[in-house]
């Protein structure tokens, strides 16, 4: 890889442009920018953690076959966005499955006194009924919008849908996660 | 989460609280994985470089190749109909008028005439 790529400075657009001249390494860069929010996104939409971590790793390589059809001149985010969320939607519509196990293998409640351990409990069972109580596309774009602070044009591009059908979904996402937090989210300041 | 649903700024207290619950564990690990996913998967060689970059390339000599094809296929429609009208102005005008086919000794008479 090109020693000035790895100046966490450089664009997306530049490391996408000397992956798509076959530098995997610029790639690496870009995964390690983006696969977080990819995988919570795809997550977002699968609720079960190893569909998820699959439909990313299928996103990731997906991108990576046609990195050089990205254009430059737009956002690369929402592009690699579209191509993960279309990647869980696809295993969503492939399996058909509504699995109703939570994601339990995060929100660290080790060290914690036993009442503040259950009232952890409580919030991860709450934030779980309701992100499992909206529907797939408000579900991502709820947590492209307030979990990793993307504008609402971005999520637009990346969903393929209209600006204001992106600000709708996280009127409505917010407004259910509200009712579904109750207590726990007034005092949680 | 105290803020209202009609804010046009992301609420900082939901989305640690998103974060947190779909993160998911060893999140190094996973890119590490994906890093070498991407990587075992093929490293794009000089070939596939180059195929891309002759993509557009190959799109435009199809194109080309095509409307040569359909405007040869043209021509060569448009010099057949051409002989059939001489052919057919060739003959007297009354075996092309008449609704009986006209005799077999006329049409070789025209066509003897044209060569």
């Amino acid at each position: 890889m090109d020693p000035a790529l790895r100046n966490s400075d450089v664009a997306d657009a530049e490391l996408a442009q000397a992956a798509a001249r076959g530098d995997p390494d610029a790639f690496g860069q870009l995964i390690d920018r983006h696969g977080l929010a990819a995988r919570r996104a795809a997550r977002a939409i699968l609720r079960d953690a190893d569909d998820a971590d699959d439909a990313v790793q299928e996103g990731m390589l997906a991108a990576w076959r046609a990195i050089d059809r990205y254009d430059p001149a737009r956002p690369f985010r929402p592009w690699l966005m579209r191509i993960v969320v279309n990647a869980a939607l696809d295993a969503r519509r492939r399996s058909r499955v509504r699995r109703a196990e939570p994601i339990v293998d995060s929100l660290e409640s080790g060290g914690l006194s036993p009442d503040r351990r259950a009232e952890a409990a409580l919030l991860r069972e709450r934030i779980h009924a309701g992100l499992a109580s909206l529907p797939e596309r408000q579900r991502v774009a709820l947590v492209l919008f307030d979990g990793e602070g993307w504008g609402h044009a971005e999520i637009a591009a990346a969903l393929g849908v209209p600006e204001g059908t992106v600000r709708s979904y996280v009127f409505h996402a917010r407004r259910a996660m509200r009712r579904a937090l109750g207590n726990l989210a007034e005092g949680m300041k | 989460m105290t803020s209202s649903p009609f804010d046009n700024q992301p609420n900082e207290v939901l989305g640690r609280m998103l974060r947190e619950e779909l993160t998911g564990s060893e999140p190094e690990a996973f890119l590490r994985r994906l890093r070498g996913v991407v990587t075992e998967a093929g490293t794009r060689t000089q070939w596939d470089v180059l195929a891309g970059w002759a993509r557009p390339r190959v799109m435009a000599a199809a194109i080309a190749a095509a409307l040569l094809l359909w405007f040869g296929s043209w021509f060569a429609s448009t010099t057949s109909a051409n002989e059939a009208g001489v052919m057919v102005a060739s003959m007297p005008a009354h075996t092309v008028l008449s609704p009986q086919p006209p005799p077999v000794d006329e049409i070789m008479s025209a066509l003897m005439e044209r060569r």
